[in-house]
């Protein structure tokens, strides 16, 4: 593929292949490449694309569950609109930023020091990072079921879980939506009352990007495939920057 | 539901979501939410799955719509290629097991349903990709169908027509080039 002789005929192909998703793996990885960084190539591909998609004009129509919608709806919600939750959040915030407030205190406090004194103690409060919260509600009538609250720097997640939880039958999980599209499984949790729980160095660097949570209830017992709930999803929420 | 929309009508929806308004992306969702559910259909193997991806598509469609550019792509081309490219790698990512259909059958298939257009632009593409397809071999016609329905590739082809490889890359691009000059002819 990197063959300086190609063709303008064999990048039309190329172009082609892609777009059908004929090549394998170590191919279309190439191919993709080739059309991130190459305009004229990409052109080739959404020529194809306009084509091919003709195709979809035999295929027939079905209507999804209204389900979908909902859960869409949950993760596009604005929740700044939403009364309340955000105050509560921002209340929330200022209590633990007060912890972070005297550590920056504490920062400026030997900045401002003159003499050249070697730092001898590292202020004792947690560094704080971005705090990203999310309220997530019931894909079913749109209850809240659960707040949660994660700091970027320290990876700690923290979830308080609402009555709602307690009665559904099924372990609850908890699902990073990427911001490419796809989920994550961050694993287990709790149903109800308040857990804590610090995520692997992999997850948070996921979980500071993700865009939104959803919870899954598993069979006891059954841990799904990293990007796939096997049991229904029945929370998510978009989660936001304080 | 089955809301009925032109393209251009389509396209404004499409810009209007990639601007953040919510009640133009669920017009979107509207208008092409059963016929991108029906493209998942055909390549994911059941239900629970294709309504997975066809929320995956959605959430890529609101994050993605202001990157939509009316004047270089059609909104359901767009959206189509959203949805089958997210089945398709839902597709690859699941285990290796696929329904091993011979290419005839899921031709059949493909050609089970009534010729349902939602516009009348895509009936005029949509007749003349398969006007151009006609002038293909027969096996190739077949072969490049089946790599868009089910989202195949060169290796399952091979192994389902029980060719070599490389005949079954000569038969593909042989037809691909073909037809792009057919339909742009």
């Amino acid at each position: 593929m990197t063959d300086p002789t190609h063709t303008p005929e064999d990048d039309r192909a190329l172009a082609g292949e892609l777009a059908l998703r004929l090549l394998s793996p170590e191919d279309e990885r190439a191919a993709r490449a080739r059309e991130a960084s190459d305009p004229a190539f990409a052109a080739e591909v959404q020529a194809w694309n306009a084509h091919l998609a003709a195709f979809a004009a035999e295929v027939r129509s079905v209507e999804p569950s209204g389900a979908v919608w909902a859960r869409l709806q949950a993760v596009i919600a604005p929740v700044a609109n939403d009364n309340g939750r955000v105050g509560f959040w921002r209340s929330w915030a200022i209590g633990s930023t007060g912890l972070l407030a005297a550590s920056l205190v504490a920062v400026a406090v030997l900045i401002a020091r003159p003499a050249p004194t070697p730092v001898v103690e590292q202020p004792q409060a947690p560094a704080g990072g971005v705090t990203r919260v999310a309220t997530l509600t019931l894909s079913e009538g749109g209850g809240q079921a659960m707040i949660l609250a994660y700091d970027t720097v320290t990876g700690n997640l923290f979830i308080a879980a609402d009555s709602s939880m307690a009665s559904a039958q099924g372990v609850p999980h908890l699902w990073l939506v990427k911001p490419e599209g796809g989920v994550q499984l961050v694993g287990a949790i709790a149903g109800e009352g308040v857990s804590r729980q610090s995520l692997s160095a992999a997850l948070a660097s996921q979980a500071g990007t993700a865009t939104a949570v959803a919870v899954s209830l598993e069979a006891p017992g059954h841990t799904p495939a990293a990007d796939k709930p096997d049991g229904p999803v029945v929370a998510s929420g978009e989660l936001q920057q304080l | 539901m089955g809301l009925m929309l032109t393209r251009d009508e389509l396209a404004v929806a499409l810009v209007q979501a990639g601007q953040g308004d919510r009640s133009a992306f669920r017009t979107v969702y509207e208008a092409t939410s059963a016929k991108l559910f029906g493209v998942c259909l055909r390549i994911l193997p059941d239900r629970q799955t294709a309504e997975d991806v066809l929320q995956d598509t959605y959430v890529t469609v609101w994050r993605k719509a202001a990157t939509f550019d009316a004047s270089r792509a059609s909104p359901i081309t767009w959206l189509v290629t959203i949805a089958r490219n997210r089945s398709i790698d839902r597709l690859r990512s699941a285990a290796p097991m696929r329904n091993a259909a011979p290419v005839e059958d899921a031709h059949d298939l493909a050609d089970a349903g009534p010729l349902a257009s939602d516009t009348v632009e895509q009936a005029d593409e949509a007749a003349r990709l398969n006007g151009c397809l006609e002038t293909l071999e027969d096996k190739a016609r077949a072969v490049i169908r089946t790599a868009f329905f089910e989202g195949a590739t060169y290796d399952e082809l091979a192994k389902r027509e029980n060719v070599p490889l490389g005949t079954m890359k000569s038969w593909i691009r042989r037809g691909l080039m073909r037809l792009r000059s057919c339909l742009e002819a």
